[in-house]
């Protein structure tokens, strides 16, 4: 387990608690949410310009500017370490949201989040890479913005090279990278990483048959050193059988909680899908 | 006020490692891309004040000791501050995927673009020392104040810029204004003109801005080989102090919103 301290150089989120010791979080859960909420404001008029903020004020705003509309609504579950935690739910639901609130890039509007441990996502592959660097440099990079310095680094370089496959093209800038070479050291530098916490958002397309066997290989390797994964996915077949439990939103509410078996059935229901329309 | 600093000054530390490596990584692309690579930091400033001593000597006619140097030496801190402002404008919106996934704090790449900046400025003071000795001007030990007189420019210029970066995501028309405002400040500064060409009533208002302090005693170590005021030193530290804090604060309370509209 990670001490405190590492916690801290991982995570910059000031509410990543983890209070083991004095009680307010259970030391089996990895991440709890309580009551979260998040409002987004609609803008009736979006990216204002000068001239209509200064017709806005004379006009003393007869019209309300922007209405709320809640993507999260007093959204409670928690995740147990360990676990392979699915969430599932149609496009719209709140699954991209709530990866983002967990991931501690939005702050919600209400409620509170606890996580124990660090906490990094895959959500897009290689956003941070910088397209005029090669391979090698870039996984510096990324490795400095979760503050780790590069000698932290230079001994896992083979080690990600090699995850990704990319042995001949090391040196080469990743603007020549083809797609999937693309994704690959994408997804072998966030792997690296190695958080307490991984949130997933529908990223097994990656590569071929053969590497996506190899990133399921990782996932496994990681659950199995106690860690836990946060899935967004629409892939119900992999819900029913890989997961350890899923919860399934509707319209930003929790709609159920518990075995992923019955979440699926529940998506897949007539009723969860017109509920929508 | 002093938390608020503290934090960010102690944030901005814990990513000194991508700070360096990005700097690295903009020098590198900067002078492997172009044929001239370094020299053209140099020619840049060199150019600008060829042109400069030819339209004052020859078409406005004033005629001043060593031109030369005394443009140059404001020139460079000033465009330390409007290139650093105006890249690091849309940084924010530009790294929005970014932000999106690792929570970072949101003016990291504003300090790396003026870190960078800062080694850019730096480079270009080799041709200031080179023009001083080729037009045998005294090159005084007073030179040796400059990082000094550096701090309270770094913490100005990084404000504005973050300043610029947040009305950016709100307003779009942020870009026009601030090219208009660059502009205008840099006609206003005594950059191209001794302080003493301005007429006392305007000269009361020109000098509330804090840059204008700023650049006419970093001029001043290198053209006049004039030790720099202590109580101007304190008195622009202060003020850079107090525009980081209130930059800060607006920033901070951006922040939060920021997602949503990027």
């Amino acid at each position: 387990m990670l001490s405190q301290s590492d916690i801290n150089k991982v995570s910059v989120r000031a509410d990543l608690d983890c209070k083991v010791g004095k009680d307010p979080m259970d030391s089996s859960l990895a991440v709890s949410v309580n009551n979260v909420t998040v409002s987004y404001r609609r803008y009736h008029q979006p990216a204002s310009s000068l001239k209509e903020s200064v017709i806005r004020i004379f006009k003393r705003r007869k019209t309300p500017r922007y209405s709320q509309f809640n993507a999260l609504e007093d959204v409670s579950f928690s995740v147990k370490k360990g676990e392979i935690f699915a969430i599932i739910g149609s496009n719209g639901c709140g699954k991209s949201t709530l990866l983002k609130v967990l991931a501690g890039v939005l702050t919600p509007s209400a409620g509170k989040i606890s996580a124990c441990g660090s906490i990094a996502s895959l959500i897009e592959l290689g956003a941070g890479f910088d397209s005029e660097l090669t391979a090698i440099e870039n996984i510096f990079l990324h490795a400095a913005l979760h503050r780790k310095p590069k000698k932290a680094v230079e001994s896992k370089i083979s080690k990600i090279i090699d995850f990704a496959e990319l042995h001949d093209f090391a040196d080469t800038p990743v603007k020549y990278y083809s797609s999937g070479m693309y994704a690959r050291l994408g997804f072998a530098v966030a792997i690296d990483i190695d958080p307490d916490i991984l949130l997933v958002d529908e990223i097994l397309a990656v590569g071929d048959d053969r590497f996506q066997e190899k990133c399921k290989q990782a996932f496994r390797d990681f659950i199995l050193r106690g860690k836990t994964i946060i899935w967004v996915t629409h892939n119900m077949g992999f819900v029913a059988e890989q997961a350890h439990r899923a919860l399934l939103l509707q319209k930003g509410r929790v709609l159920y909680m518990g075995d992923p078996k019955e979440a699926v059935k529940l998506y897949l229901d007539p009723s969860y899908q017109t509920a929508l329309a | 006020m002093p938390r608020l600093l503290i934090d960010f000054f102690a944030q901005a530390y814990s990513y000194r490692h991508y700070l360096v490596q990005s700097v690295r990584r903009d020098l590198a692309k900067k002078y492997k891309r172009s044929s001239l690579g370094y020299v053209w930091t140099m020619l840049h400033p060199l150019a600008m004040m060829l042109i400069m001593s030819f339209v004052m000597s020859h078409v406005v006619r004033v005629q001043m000791k060593d031109y030369a140097v005394f443009f140059l030496a404001a020139v460079l801190p000033w465009n330390y501050f409007n290139s650093t402002s105006m890249m690091s404008l849309n940084s924010i919106r530009a790294n929005a995927k970014l932000f999106s996934q690792i929570p970072i704090p949101k003016y990291l790449f504003i300090l790396s673009i003026s870190a960078s900046n800062l080694v850019n400025f730096l480079l270009a003071l080799v041709p200031l020392v080179l023009v001083m000795a080729i037009t045998g001007k005294e090159i005084s030990p007073t030179i040796l104040f400059f990082p000094f007189l550096l701090l309270p420019l770094y913490i100005i210029t990084i404000s504005v810029a973050m300043l610029l970066a947040v009305s950016n995501i709100f307003f779009e028309d942020t870009l026009h204004l601030a090219e208009v405002g660059m502009q205008a400040m840099y006609f206003l500064l005594p950059i191209i003109y001794p302080p003493s060409m301005i007429p006392d009533r305007v000269s009361n208002i020109l000098s509330l801005n804090p840059l204008f302090f700023q650049i006419q005693s970093i001029r001043n170590i290198f053209y006049l080989g004039e030790m720099p005021n202590l109580f101007f030193f304190f008195l622009n530290l202060g003020v850079a102090l107090v525009v980081l804090f209130f930059a800060l604060k607006i920033f901070k309370r951006a922040e939060d919103k920021l997602l949503y509209f990027i």
